[in-house]
Formats: structure tokens, sequence, C-alpha cells
């Protein structure tokens, strides 16, 4: 099935131990439109991206990131996080045309 | 009057000279202030040259403040066959803590139409620097990642790109 836009995924490493410092994976399906662009019959495709992402983790805000279309179709990023508590880390990316898409993984200790 | 106030006194005239050079034409000016560019070590491809965009968005963001090339690594592959998806990492070995952290990365691509390409603020919640995306490239061009910690001093990595297939239309 072809994801829809706003649709996201977020991964985590497998085994996370308290205050080890992750690496988060996220990509969310957009088509990032520059609105430099035309359809083939001529008409401008106009500019449609995710211009804002706000992270938050226990629902503390830890990062937020200020985009333009310049970042590439179908958005990834990669950034680290200190998991020093079990707590939802969530993400949403916000666009242009007011779309917001959110998603979210718990973040939990391995037991050794 | 003695030679140690007559030197001052000199480069006060010069400098009023060179005030009125730019009264008189400032296009005549910037021209040859691009001469002594090209004179430079490196040319207009230095990198801690900006062009005009970039320059307005260092004084917009950043007011002017000095920016060292230093505790950033941008990697960015030399050449891209495909402007449309570049990847970028960005890492620093600056601390975040509470007293001292990275507060924001700015990446700035040169020649694309809006230079100022993405903001990343962080909080040493992240508890170091490293982020990684792709963006698209317009054109070969110099790449800036430039960090502001919260005490206010920029540090910064520079990458020349090369791009074969234009990724912004």
């Amino acid at each position: 099935m072809m994801p829809g836009i706003g649709d996201a995924r977020i991964r985590l490493p497998d085994r996370i131990a308290k205050g080890d410092i992750i690496t988060v994976n996220s990509i969310v399906s957009h088509p990032m439109d520059t609105g430099f662009f035309r359809t083939r019959e001529g008409d401008p495709i106009p500019a449609y991206f995710v211009n804002e992402v706000v992270i938050t983790y226990g629902g503390d805000e830890v990062a937020r990131f200020e985009w333009t279309s310049g970042i590439s179709r179908d958005p990834v990023v990669s950034f680290t996080l200190r998991a020093d508590r079990e707590a939802p880390l969530a993400m949403t990316w916000k666009d242009n045309k007011g779309g917001v898409y959110s998603q979210s993984a718990d973040i939990a200790f391995t037991t050794a | 009057m003695t030679p140690d106030t007559e030197l001052p006194r000199r480069s006060f005239l010069q400098t009023l000279a060179l005030a009125s050079a730019g009264l008189v034409g400032s296009a005549a000016l910037s021209r040859s202030g691009r001469l002594l560019g090209l004179m430079r070590p490196g040319g207009p491809d230095d990198p801690e040259i900006p062009n005009e965009e970039v320059a307005r968005i260092y004084r917009e963001r950043f007011g002017g403040r000095p920016i060292t090339r230093a505790h950033v690594q941008l990697d960015m592959p030399a050449v891209a066959e495909d402007g449309r998806v570049v990847p970028v990492i960005i890492e620093s070995d600056l601390p975040m803590t509470a007293e001292h952290y990275v507060k924001g990365i700015h990446l700035i691509v040169d020649h694309n139409p809006d230079a100022h390409l993405a903001g990343f603020y962080l909080t040493p919640a992240v508890g170091q620097v490293s982020i990684s995306t792709r963006i698209k490239m317009k054109r070969s061009t110099w790449v800036r990642a430039i960090l502001e910690t919260n005490t206010g001093e920029l540090w910064a990595d520079y990458a020349k790109v090369l791009v074969t297939l234009n990724g912004c239309g």
C-alpha cells in the first residue's frame, strides 16, 4: 500500500539502557513541493511542504526544526536523545497548508 | 604634531576618502570589492566570503558576530549526482549540558532559492549534536552548517558540493 501524506514512522534502537544517548530515526510522507515546478500541462505546482517539526519527550519539548521546501521529498531526519526516563517520544510535523501529522514511540528500558 | 598622532589622522582621512567614493558610486565600490575578493587566497570560492544572500542571513540571524570554523563536522558527498536527494550529517563535539549547549544549527546552501534551508533548535535533552537529513540542491555550491551556543558563540563547518542534476526546478 502506498503511504498517504503525513504517514510517519519513528525508529528507536532495539535495546535502550537508562542514560544512553540514543539515535532516533524518523520519516514522514510528504511531497515537499517547492512551488518552482509545473505539471506536464504547464500548470504551476504550488508550494506544499513541512515547515515545522516539534519533538517532545514525556511532554517536554526537546527540539524544534524549522524547514523550507529544500528538505527532500518524504523527509527523513535523525537526531539524538538522552534516554533518562521511560516516557513517550512524540513528533509532530506541520505543513504550510495547515496539515498536522503526529507519531510517537515509547522509550522503555531493556531489562538485563 | 608627533608622528604617533599623525598615523591615526592619516587613516581617518583615508576612511573619509573611501566613504566619499562610496557616496559617488556604490556600484563602482562593490565592483572593486569583488575584484579585491578575487585577489584574496581562495578567491570568491573561499567559503569565508559569503554572497549577498548569505551575508543578509548572517546579519539577520547572527547580527554580524564572528563565525569560527571549528567544533563542527559537516559531512556531505563531494559530488551529488541527484540534487533532489543529497545526504547531510552535522555533528559537533560541543557540550550539551544545562550550562553550555548548542541551541541552534543553521543549514545554509549558498545558491539555493531558499538559502537558509533549515534551522534545528536543540535543548540539552538531546545529549549531543548529531543531526542527519536529506536536502535539495539547485547547483554546485558551498553548504554551511553554523552552530549557535546558548552563550551566543558561533561555530561552523563548510562543504563544497558538486551537483550534476538540479534538484530545485
